[in-house]
């Protein structure tokens, strides 16, 4: 039965894990080219600091999750500096035997996917070795909403609102900061955005932290709704992929009109026949997407807009 | 009286031929003449970690036990116990090589009943002895497999009419969408039946989804007097941490959770709060043997102290290698087909789960253990304790589809289906 | 250089296996080949039928490997899916022979296992290329198939998901897949450890030699043309879509050979295939290997998998994920042209030069 209200929250919830996933992929894929398949344990990274700071170091809960974002900035960047740029074996090699060692991971994307898969692994291993197979939960804050025999977590619904202030923000950091604009030169066109003296390096170092950043809010504000075990970040990787390709080119629109399309997909399938269609919904409407719109929703709008210009 | 024996020397010649040859196969047998070999294959990393490392501790415990103690029949326990990674693949790898190149006297293996499956036929083209300890859906007929854990059916029988009795007969199903969730749903119709409930709704959710919102909402559509959950992984215990969040507190009927991933310790309260465990072992059962001094909890806690929780498998994989010590000891042999039999003619063992002046019973019949079953409560604390306990025979294989194996070598798995057929 | 005239017929016969878009063209390359060969088939004899029985896995895992090293490496198509039709293969050929357990039976099975691989590469790629996706999203395409096919399978438990006597099993898997026989009943033949062992050595060699005259031929060439330039191939008037959907197809084979063989090898097959640790599995070792090269895909394969295996305890991960990074960074182009083009002319230089190069292809090179 399909009760409006249940679909709206279900919807909303929907929405907001796929845009949260999303979007710290979608800012990395879209400006640097790199694929991130480690995007999932930089979530959980996120998660455990988080749950870590408020139950080891007893931080409030807000605290607790701006440490666990600042803490899996600080992470991206180091691993953008050492495997992505190769920026810190670079210098040893110029150091020791004179020249660079390895090549940037920018804009190849199969050995980026498999460099961030090697990443991935020493990554839940290390947390389990370290952390152990899990760790206790943080409860969920902020109680439930009721109406009509049915009740809903307000926190999850209020994560709506959080996704859609992270799509604002990174909105304005794109159109409003220097930072955007050298990104969105770098984007359109590498080469000449270096000729005219932007510094690529730094808006590609600066580009992965702000991405490894947003996984980390990501995390740290599904701390109190999900299991903490190391393989936590395995089940936002399909939908984070999936918004990110159906998407397109657009970080800002795309992830929205992903997340909008594909979460009305996801909540009514699942309302009325239940988790797994809901899935399988989820799926297949992606396959489909990506065939018709192969360059995902924000390509196809872009080459519709360039045709009617030309048509003029 | 011609002939090579006819002279003494040949004589002579043949018996110490005959001799080296005997002493020869005594030392290429599969344990030495001094230890005794078990395989212990369980997992301590990927995606079963978390339930398969007590596992590996409880037997490592059993072992040093019973060394101490002098081993079994005088002969020491070795142990080959290389970490499976979850991985079935390697499962198959390292059973082969626990058979074939270590020569086992008997193995303890998996977690998964994807894990069992994948290696039975291994196990059975061998004939090797193997212990099966994880709670599954039951109805393994097999005459090399020793299925030693609960079955749905027990687990599911201790729990389900005690909730039908405190709250009533209306029952929602949730659970998890592969195997082991859609049979044990099965039986929960099954025992509806039996006690005069109904069953309003099932939801089957596939293991990889971790978003409980419109499962949440179907529950409350249908507003059961209680819920039946066989949820399993990590990905669905987040199902509590959420239901708890909406404000859904009906009470919930469950085979898998706390027992085996200690969610009551991990989560915030009061997320399994009115949470009924029908399990035959959790660390906070109140017998004698698991709490008093030096019993089951503190002798683990000793030897482990890092470790967070005492499962139910652990104890399963605890017992059932004391019952092994006590079939090699009634057959006085390790070989395999003669300690199969041992195990056959009806093996006791006074395990942690079963009261003072109790023991648990090994039914030689169906290689599956007659459990003392308990009913465990979660308040909102998260405190646990028994309401409920009961010993429940194995039924399904003896009683509805006739399995037995003393009589007659079989290798089967049966389903709640054919519980249908031949129940009529 | 009036080598023409003096072609041997070994030179002729290696001409077709040689070419610039394969690795080792030269007489030494081929007897390290052949005492490589030679190597892998003492093996059973030096360590025994368990070994032969686990090495038997690591070379079926090699098929896989090549599937995808055709695909990608030669003709630029960057597939997760290839276990797809891995496991359809697998599956089918399952179903054919738990249901026919005659040894025509699972011939049979074989066959129509290996077929349903290609023809499900056959269609997803025509849904594909035909859709005209390209590059990242093809890739994508694929990892979502995977992911679909994983969950639909693992939720194939319970009664009604049985097909004549052969129960899909879910989650559980779908165990008792009889052993491999091929012929007819009274005159099949059956494999023991080490017999499989040599058999799937044979096929292997046989196959690798076959990708290698179909790579180093004018149609390889089409594909090397697909692969690094598709707009330009298309016009020179090639049919871009059609070498892709074809090469696709046969790498679906190929990686249908190694799901029958897999199957029929531990007599059991399961969703987990589907999963996205073993999908990634073929990525890496093609990776690591040099996806341009066929060899180094088989070389890595064993080297990998032969690690892999070896390594329990808990850094046996780490150590994986570590060498990864430092291979892919390290040597982006993988191991075997690494070895061919640093490697090999370094040893030359320090140790000092050993072989000619066979006639054909100094010849070539001197143009």
């Amino acid at each position: 039965m399909v009760n409006g209200l249940n679909l709206l929250f279900q919807f909303l919830d929907s929405f907001a894990f796929i845009v949260l996933a999303a979007a710290g992929l979608a800012i990395i894929f879209g400006i640097m080219g790199v694929i991130n398949l480690a995007h999932g344990e930089f979530i959980m990274v996120g998660a455990y600091a988080t749950t870590l700071a408020n139950i080891e170091y007893g931080l409030p809960l807000p605290a607790a999750m701006l440490a666990g974002v600042l803490v899996t900035a600080l992470f991206g960047l180091v691993v953008e500096r050492v495997i992505i740029s190769g920026w810190l074996p670079n210098t040893i090699g110029q150091l020791t035997l004179g020249r660079n060692v390895i090549e940037p991971l920018y804009d190849r994307l199969a050995d980026s996917m498999v460099a961030t898969w090697g990443l991935s692994l020493v990554m839940v291993q290390g947390v389990r070795i370290l952390y152990g197979n899990s760790l206790d939960q943080i409860g969920t804050p902020l109680g439930n909403i009721a109406y009509s025999g049915f009740t809903y977590s307000t926190y999850r619904v209020s994560l709506a609102g959080v996704a859609l202030a992270v799509l604002l923000v990174t909105f304005l950091v794109f159109r409003y900061t220097e930072y955007g604009m050298r990104a969105r030169a770098t984007i359109q066109d590498e080469d000449t955005a270096r000729a005219m003296g932007v510094d690529t390096e730094r808006t590609y170092m600066t580009t992965f932290a702000i991405g490894s950043g947003l996984a980390g809010l990501t995390g740290a504000l599904y701390a109190p709704t999900i299991t903490m075990v190391p393989g936590l970040g395995s089940s936002f990787l399909v939908e984070a992929f999936v918004a990110v390709v159906v998407g397109g080119p657009s970080v800002v629109l795309g992830t929205t009109l992903a997340g909008g399309l594909l979460g009305t997909i996801n909540a009514v399938f699942s309302n009325v026949y239940g988790t797994f269609v809901g899935r399988i919904a989820l799926l297949v409407t992606a396959i489909v997407m990506i065939r018709f719109l192969p360059e995902g929703i924000t390509g196809f709008v872009e080459r519709v807009r360039e045709r009617r210009q030309e048509g003029v | 009286m011609s002939g090579p024996l006819s002279s003494r020397r040949g004589f002579m010649a043949a018996t110490t031929t005959l001799a080296g040859t005997a002493l020869a196969g005594c030392l290429n047998s599969s344990s030495s003449s001094n230890t005794i070999k078990l395989g212990i294959l369980e997992d301590r990393s990927g995606n079963f970690s978390l339930v398969g490392s007590p596992k590996h501790k409880a037997s490592l415990l059993a072992i040093e036990e019973i060394n101490n103690n002098g081993g079994i029949n005088g002969k020491e326990i070795e142990v080959f116990d290389p970490d499976p990674q979850s991985d079935n693949t390697r499962y198959q790898d390292l059973t082969r090589r626990a058979i074939k190149q270590e020569r086992v006297d008997a193995l303890w293996a998996g977690y998964s009943s994807a894990t069992r499956e994948a290696i039975r036929p291994i196990i059975d083209r061998e004939d090797q002895l193997y212990f099966y300890t994880t709670q599954y859906e039951g109805g393994v007929c097999d005459k090399n497999v020793f299925a030693v854990g609960p079955t749905a059916r027990q687990q599911l029988g201790s729990v389900l009419p005690y909730l039908v009795e405190e709250y009533g007969s209306d029952i929602y199903t949730i659970a998890a969408d592969y195997n082991f969730g859609q049979l044990s749903a099965d039986w929960v119709k099954v025992l509806a039946n039996e006690n005069d409930a109904n069953v309003i709704g099932e939801e089957f959710i596939p293991l990889s989804n971790s978003q409980f919102g419109s499962t949440i909402n179907r529950i409350q559509e249908a507003d059961p007097d209680f819920v039946m959950s066989m949820l399993v992984g990590a990905n669905h215990t987040s199902f509590y941490e959420q239901k708890a969040s909406a404000g859904l507190d009906v009470p919930i009927g469950t085979s898998t959770a706390m027992a085996q991933g200690y969610e009551h310790r991990r989560l915030d309260p009061p997320a399994m709060a009115n949470i009924y465990a029908g399990v035959n072992y959790m660390e906070e059962i109140p017998t004698k043997r698991n709490t008093k001094e030096g019993g089951f909890v503190d002798r683990y806690f000793n030897k482990f102290p890092d470790a967070p929780y005492l499962n139910e498998e652990a104890e399963n994989n605890y017992f059932s290698i004391y019952m092994y010590k006590k079939a090699v000891e009634q057959a006085g042999t390790t070989e395999q087909e003669a300690v199969k039999e041992a195990l056959e003619s009806g093996i006791t063992y006074e395990a942690p789960e079963a009261p003072e002046g109790e023991s648990i019973k090994l039914d030689g019949a169906t290689h599956h253990v007659d459990h003392h079953m308990w009913v465990m409560r979660a308040d909102e604390e998260h405190n646990v304790e028994a309401v409920e306990d009961r010993v429940i025979p194995e039924t399904f294989l003896s009683e509805t589809v006739g399995c037995d194996l003393t009589s007659e070598d079989e290798e089967t798995q049966y389903t709640p289906q054919d519980f249908y057929e031949e129940a009529g | 250089m009036a080598a023409a005239s003096e072609d041997s017929a070994l030179d002729r016969v290696l001409a077709r296996f040689e070419g610039p878009n394969t690795v080792g063209n030269s007489y030494r390359f081929w007897a390290l080949f052949l005492a490589g060969t030679l190597a892998l088939a003492s093996g059973p004899i030096l360590f025994g039928p368990y070994w032969a029985f686990q090495s038997s896995l690591f070379l079926v895992y090699a098929f896989l490997a090549l599937s995808l090293s055709v695909v990608w490496g030669y003709t630029g198509v960057l597939s997760f899916g290839q276990v797809v039709f891995f496991g359809i293969a697998g599956y089918t050929f399952g179903v054919v022979s738990v249901n026919f357990g005659t040894p025509l039976g699972i011939t049979g099975g074989v066959l129509t296992g290996v077929l349903a691989g290609a023809l499900a590469a056959g269609v997803l790629g025509y849904f594909m290329f035909y859709g005209g996706v390209r590059n990242v999203y093809v890739t994508i395409i694929t990892l979502v198939s995977t992911l679909v096919l994983h969950t639909f399978m693992a939720q194939t438990a319970g009664d009604k998901w049985t097909i004549g006597e052969a129960a899909l099993g879910g989650f559980n898997g779908m165990p008792t897949i009889p052993n491999l026989a091929l012929g007819v009943e009274g005159a099949a033949l059956t494999f023991g450890d080490v017999t499989f062992y040599y058999f799937v050595l044979g096929l292997l060699v046989a196959t690798y030699l076959g990708l290698r005259a179909l790579v180093n031929s004018d149609y390889g060439r089409v594909m090397v043309a697909v692969r690094e330039d598709e707009d330009r191939t298309r016009m020179f008037g090639y049919d871009v879509r059609r070498v892709k959907l074809a090469v696709f197809t046969l790498g679906g084979a190929l990686a249908g050979v190694a799901g029958v063989l897999n199957a029929t090898l531990n007599n059991y097959m399961s969703p987990g295939v589907f999963e996205l640790t073993f999908a990634s599995l073929p990525v890496i070792w093609v990776s690591v290997g040099g996806r341009k090269s066929l060899l180094g895909a088989v070389v890595a394969t064993l080297a990998i998998e032969f690690l892999r295996f070896s390594l329990t305890g808990e850094l046996a991960f780490i150590i994986v994920g570590v060498l990864l990074l430092v291979f892919i960074l390290g040597l982006p182009g993988g191991l075997v042209p690494w070895a061919d083009e640093r490697l090999v002319p370094w040893l030359e230089r320090t140790v000092g030069s050993g072989g000619a190069s066979t006639p054909a292809t100094t010849t070539e090179e001197s143009d």
